[in-house]
């Protein structure tokens, strides 16, 4: 990715993809890494005749050398409250049902005082760091010197819909490319076999928005999400229609193969018809491969016990974190797992009953996330998988209503963590103010933790760009942003 | 933050005027306090970014008294005469979101009473330094945004040109000027043209390009029968004239101003009645409306002397994108709906990046942030999107947008109107269904009198509130209700109560002033509503109008005079990119600076000079191209041209392209039979996978799927949900919904392949198909394998060509054990997966 600067150059590497976006009358850029590295290499040129065209998807090499391969990134979809999760503030519990003056903005609007609700658990320190975590996460105490806590995140909206939107893809509006988007951009994908990018959804829905959360914006298509379910065919189409075999298809793609070259053979010059026929053997391939790769009746059941398998709380979530590793296991770039879906309850949102609602989804992934953790440390690959943990946003000290114990939505501060990957354990930065409504120390915005991931990745924040309308756009928008060097090992 | 932003406009008005104040002198106390106290805060924590070594953020220099009062992008840090209103106390007290320094953290209390002491005591300071000039960093030359004579002698800022044509050597070949201008460069280059397409090639490529559908066989053979020399020329005019040239090529424009019917975040409910809009541009491109009309009745259809009802509904060009009903930040979505405006307007009509300039100057082209802003001051008038002018939304505000046809045209003069008093058939049914329902349930719990009064309609609205008592709860309500909406809908069967979705406006909107760094809290100097000032354009011409301000007008006839450098070249491209395969500039949203140079520079200026002398006349241009030789060219290489020009960039042969998501699901329809060729009116919903429903937050919700022969009619009549779209129109790289999009991207991925291998569409599609082949050939492997070949590709196969497909059949049926249908079914997976039927040529 060079940055060559200066007005010819003005859009260095990205400007080949404007070329293909400018539609240069070659194309096969779709293949997402999945074709042989150097299929293209022979194939084509670029569009001002002269460069030697390389397929843009197959694996790249990283600005610098990258700490992770890969990413598992744990959506707390609906926001976890921090006060209840990791961050400890003392004095809030003393204060609960107290009314006190105290700036919020959530679901609710802006308010100026709140009844405090205090926090529901109770909670130890844990490990050689000493990190207090509340009793919601007996599993992931265990995990904390694996783990570094930002206590200090803030985004830019407490409603849902945009601040997914910014979680996912650093914007407030639909329409730009997903940090699954961007790593895959950057790095391409090292799997022929499975797509580089996947997203596994909860049972009970996507997250508001759906599929603009994995979107690739103004990138192509190749970089969005593929939605995999660890269950049944775990890609869309993938399985046969019912009564053909896999001899049939192989007969007649035989068949379609022998139209389609000699159609190819008539003309000359144009790559993207082997691309196509290429797309076909790909295709019937990953019928093999990704079943394979979701299949988690491969792994003992020690295996499965440590994420929960066969609990009926901790199985679901238990299954995806174990498919999860399979596939980071086979070389894929970015998953992302969404933790609650639909509405309300069905994820972190705790508007009603806190007690009731983190009870349930803590309880159904703090077991799988903690096996997560330790399979793959054990396996020798958590050195080389960044894990992101976190919400769209936090959750405010207050209630939300005159009674019961739900709090709305807090983009002003909450907490993240991160573990593995070439980050620090066991370290914790930044702090909301003592009531755990705004971030004040070490203060960090959403764009510090993409850069941040991006940074693990071998990617510079500040470098990644794509050029579109005009301008190289960046995940972390146009103003230099550091990651957080505070928890980089 | 009421209070806040008051001041800023009032600091900011002060560096207009140009006010700094005088030096003082401070007492040895307050200079003691400044470097004890004072100084190490500001070197710990303001320093680094607004100190002299770095580059200095906001261009705020804190590291001289100086500095400090003449202030950055946001004004004075430091008010003297009113401490407490300081900029810098704003930020370091956090109360304003959008304002808070350090940015990181917080400063403690007692720093912060520090500070605030030092800023009430006038601000005694010592050791000034004013650092290298980096503020501004100037290597002496214009910055990008100036208006310079290279800038003024870039090609696309220069007026178009008509230059004679060239001469050539092979002058039998170059028939056309089009021609002539092609093969002055290939000669140059030693190049041939390619040979003329076959026939074949010649009549799919028309029907292609021409209404995005294949050629019947009978169409191919008459085509092939007819050898008279204009037989080409009356398929092309056969196709202008179908009524499905508005459905292919309005399309292309739907790409252009990233129509949708839906608003995208948490609800994306659907924009009612956005339809009307998308039927505007089909009807508009088959009424060959002129181009120069066109954009002005979407950018002021109700500006116009006499606005109809279609100008009307064009102004739904500014209600096509996202809105947020429960912004974060309203102030700001305000500007972003704007933004999109001046965004789409600039790119899709002119060519040109302005959205590069709303935050800072534009860095490449010559195009400040006055241009910016002068856009968005001739937008201005038009309400945003949810309801009054200005007025922040409501949360949850479903807005009163949506208006009727007689609240902007008087009733008199709404008789002769083209537009289709279509409604929406499917609503009046599932309402009427519902009162059915409800009416039966009504009946028996009513006494035996009152049964007969309520069998008219008339009284049963009358009866259900009068009995309520006796009805299940909620029940009278929800008659009511359904009764209400059922009736305002078959009411608009008249034009005067057509509800649309269109702008608008209010003669008075607000001033318009730049915002520094894009935010709506950061006011800059006013600015008037005006137009790029590197066209050296006229002062606007604007005459207000009774319910807004006319400048949309004023831009509008601007925008489409014949003295505009840009619009008929960029319309002109587009034309040609959507024939030839890309644009003689191939970034057709940017004619700047970074956009790609013209191939043919002088063959553009000759299209966009006769684009105007035929009045704007679009399909005057579809002749113009498809009748040249150039455009009759076949696709085929040849080793010396792919040799030489392997990116065709002198275009010596045609580019072969993919069909689009919409022409592999239309034509697939059309060849196995179902095709439903109605056109216009409400959106419809085909069948979407529940596996991809899933994904929603609510699965299943605002897809209201459509049944038989409604699922079947073309694509360009699928309601787009930004956040979802249908699978097998989305993996065929659809137009993002979000953004413009003035080429669509051609991937090319396994899951494609597996949607058209094992996906439902497909494999129904293939059930139909054999059906039909049946039907049509009879039993016979052969004829079957035959006919299927000559619909996919339009030609005669070899009769190699059906041995393969014949053989398959047979093994399926002998090797696989699969019954003769269900072979014949899976041969027809395989014919609809060609390459040859994929690939236009």
């Amino acid at each position: 990715m060079n940055t060559e600067s200066g007005k010819n150059n003005f859009c260095g590497r990205t400007r080949r993809e404007f070329l293909w976006q400018a539609g240069a009358g070659f194309t096969g850029l779709g293949l997402a890494g999945m074709l042989d590295r150097g299929f293209f290499d022979n194939q084509a040129v670029a569009a001002d005749g002269k460069t030697a065209w390389k397929n843009p998807l197959a694996a790249k090499k990283p600005h610098f050398k990258e700490k992770a391969k890969s990413v598992i990134f744990l959506f707390m979809y609906g926001g976890p409250s921090q006060v209840d999760t990791f961050e400890y503030k003392p004095k809030l519990y003393e204060l609960d049902g107290q009314t006190i003056p105290i700036k919020t903005f959530g679901r609710g609007g802006k308010k100026n005082t709140g009844r405090v609700v205090g926090p529901k658990w109770k909670g130890k320190k844990y490990g050689q760091c000493g990190k207090w975590v509340s009793d919601l996460f007996p599993n992931l105490g265990t995990c904390v010197d694996d783990m570094a806590f930002i206590h200090s995140m803030y985004a830019e909206s407490p409603i849902h819909g945009s601040a997914l939107l910014m979680m996912n893809s650093g914007r407030l509006l639909s329409g730009f490319p997903c940090l699954g988007s961007w790593t895959t951009y950057g790095l391409g994908s090292i799997n022929e076999n499975l797509p580089g990018h996947v997203v596994m959804l909860d049972p009970s829905g996507g997250p508001i928005s759906g599929a603009k959360n994995w979107s690739s914006g103004f990138m192509p298509a190749s970089y969005q999400g593929t939605i995999l379910r660890s269950e049944g065919a775990p890609i869309l189409d993938l399985k046969r229609p019912d009564g053909i075999s896999d001899s049939m298809q192989r007969r007649m793609l035989d068949t379609l193969g022998k139209y389609n070259q000699q159609h190819e053979l008539k003309r000359t010059g144009n790559s993207e018809l082997a691309a196509r026929i290429a797309s076909y053997e790909l295709a019937y391939k990953m019928q093999t491969t990704a079943p394979e790769a979701t299949d988690i009746n491969q792994e003992t059941d020690s295996t499965r016990e440590m994420y929960g398998i066969g609990n009926k709380l901790t199985d679901n979530f238990g299954r995806r974190c174990l498919v999860a590793r399979r596939l980071v296991e086979r070389g894929v770039r970015f998953i992302q797992l969404y933790a609650g879906g639909n509405h309300n309850d069905h994820n972190w949102d705790a508007h009603g009953d806190l007690m009731k609602n983190h009870t349930f989804h803590a309880g159904r992934t703090d077991k799988p996330i903690a096996g997560l953790i330790k399979d793959l440390k054990r396996r020798g690959l958590l050195d080389s998988t960044l894990i992101v943990w976190g919400g769209e946003f936090g959750r405010q000290p207050t209630a939300e209503y005159a009674k019961g114990t739900g709090r709305d939505h807090n983009s002003y501060g909450f907490t993240m963590w991160m573990a593995g990957g070439g980050i620090k354990g066991g370290t914790t930065v930044g702090e909301t103010d003592e009531l755990g409504n705004h971030a004040v120390v070490d203060r960090f915005h959403v764009k510090h933790l993409h850069a941040t991931i991006l940074h693990q990745m071998g990617l510079d924040p500040n470098r990644l760009s794509y050029f579109y309308s005009g301008l190289d756009q960046k995940l972390v928008g146009v103003e230099e942003v550091e990651p957080i060097h505070q928890i980089i090992a | 933050m009421e209070l806040c932003r008051m001041n800023w406009v009032v600091l900011a008005a002060v560096v207009c005027t140009g006010v700094v104040q005088a030096e003082v002198k401070h007492t040895p106390e307050q200079i003691k306090f400044f470097e004890t106290q004072v100084k190490p805060v500001l070197e710990a924590s303001c320093f680094k970014c607004h100190g002299a070594e770095k580059k200095i953020k906001g261009n705020l220099r804190m590291t001289s008294r100086k500095g400090i009062l003449k202030g950055g992008d946001l004004g004075p840090a430091v008010e003297l005469k009113n401490p407490k209103a300081s900029l810098v106390l704003v930020a370091i007290n956090y109360t304003d979101d959008d304002m808070q320094m350090p940015p990181k953290t917080k400063l403690s209390q007692d720093k912060i009473d520090i500070l605030t002491k030092w800023v009430e005591m006038g601000l005694p300071f010592t050791g000034d330094v004013d650092g290298p000039g980096k503020v501004a960093p100037g290597n002496g030359k214009p910055a990008a945004h100036e208006i310079t004579p290279e800038a003024k002698a870039f090609w696309s800022h220069k007026p178009i040109k008509r230059s004679p044509l060239p001469s050539v050597k092979d002058k039998a070949w170059a028939k056309s000027a089009i021609d002539r201008f092609i093969l002055a460069k290939l000669e140059a280059a030693g190049l041939k043209p390619s040979s003329r397409a076959g026939k074949v090639a010649l009549i799919r490529r028309a029907y292609y390009d021409l209404i995005g559908l294949p050629p019947k066989p009978a169409d191919v053979e008459a085509f092939l029968a007819d050898k008279s020399p204009t037989a080409f020329e009356k398929i092309v005019d056969e196709l202008l004239d179908s009524p499905h040239y508005g459905e292919k090529w309005g399309r292309h424009w739907l790409d252009l101003v990233h129509y949708a019917e839906s608003n995208s975040f948490e609800r994306d409910n659907p924009k009612p009645d956005v339809w009307r809009y998308r039927d505007y541009v089909i009807r508009a491109f088959n009424e060959n409306k002129p181009y120069d009309d066109f954009l002005r009745e979407q950018l002021a259809g109700d500006e116009l002397e006499n606005p109809t009802p279609d100008s009307i509904i064009a102004t739904g060009y500014y209600r096509l994108g996202l809105w947020d009903d429960e912004s974060a930040d309203p102030p700001k979505a305000r500007f972003d709906e704007i933004d999109d405006w001046v965004t789409v307007t600039g790119q899709v009509m002119l060519g040109m990046t302005m959205n590069c300039a709303r935050c800072h100057h534009h860095k490449i082209d010559p195009v400040s942030m006055t241009d910016y802003y002068g856009l968005v001051a001739i937008f201005r008038d038009v309400n945003s999107f949810q309801a009054g002018h200005d007025g922040m939304s409501k949360r949850f505000n479903k807005g009163n947008y949506h208006r009727k046809l007689s609240d902007f045209i008087p009733q008199d003069k709404l008789k002769s109107s083209k537009v289709n008093v279509v409604i929406d058939e499917n609503k009046l049914k599932r309402l009427n269904d519902e009162l059915a329902k409800m009416e039966a349930e009504i009946s028996k719990k009513l006494p035996g009198g009152v049964v007969d009064d309520f069998k008219y309609e008339s009284n049963r609205v009358t009866v259900v509130r009068k009995h309520a008592k006796l009805l299940p709860k909620g029940m009278p309500k929800r008659y009511q209700k359904t009764f209400d909406e059922r009736n305002a809908l078959r009411r608009q069967k008249e034009l005067k109560d057509i509800r649309v979705l269109a702008a608008s406006s209010t003669p008075n909107p607000p001033d318009t002033h730049i915002l520094l760094r894009g935010s709506p809290r950061a006011k800059g100097k006013k600015v008037e509503p005006g137009f790029p000032q590197i066209f050296s354009p006229p002062k606007p011409l604007i005459k207000k109008k009774q319910r807004s301000t006319g400048r949309r007008l004023a831009f509008a006839n601007w925008l489409t005079s014949k003295s505009n450098p840009r619009t008929a070249r960029v319309m002109a491209n587009r034309i040609w990119q959507h024939h030839m395969g890309r644009g003689i500039v191939r970034s057709a949203n940017d004619f700047g600076l970074v956009g790609e140079k013209p191939t043919h520079p002088e063959l553009l200026d000759w299209l966009a000079s006769e684009f105007m002398a035929k009045g704007w006349s679009m399909k005057a241009m579809h002749r113009l191209i498809m009748l040249s030789n150039t455009w009759q060219m076949s696709s085929a290489g040849n080793e010396t041209a792919l040799a030489k020009d392997p990116a065709n960039n002198l275009f010596w042969r045609y580019n072969l392209r993919r069909q689009t998501a919409e022409e592999i699901r239309d034509s697939v329809l059309a060849l196995v039979g179902t095709l439903n060729l109605k056109m216009y009116g409400p959106s419809i919903y085909p069948e979407i996978e529940r596996e991809i429903l899933a994904s929603q937050s609510r699965p299943g919700a605002n897809w209201r799927t459509s049944r038989g022969a409604d699922a079947a009619r073309r694509s360009v009549y699928i309601h787009v949900k930004r956040s979802l779209i249908v699978p097998i129109i989305e993996r065929f790289d659809a137009a993002d919904t979000d953004a413009t999009c003035p080429v669509r991207f051609n991937t090319i991925q396994p899951s494609q392949a597996l949607t058209t291998i094992n996906g439902k569409f497909m494999n129904d599609a293939s059930k139909v198909f054999a059906a039909r082949l049946i039907k049509e050939a009879g039993d016979r492997s052969a004829d079957q394998v035959k006919l299927a070949l000559r619909l996919t590709t339009a030609r005669e196969p070899s009769d190699e060509e059906v041995d393969w497909g014949v053989k398959l059949i047979d093994d399926l049926m002998k090797e696989d054990g699969a019954d003769s249908t269900r072979a014949l079914q899976y041969f027809c997976v395989m014919a609809l997966n060609l390459n040859e039927f994929m690939y236009v040529d």
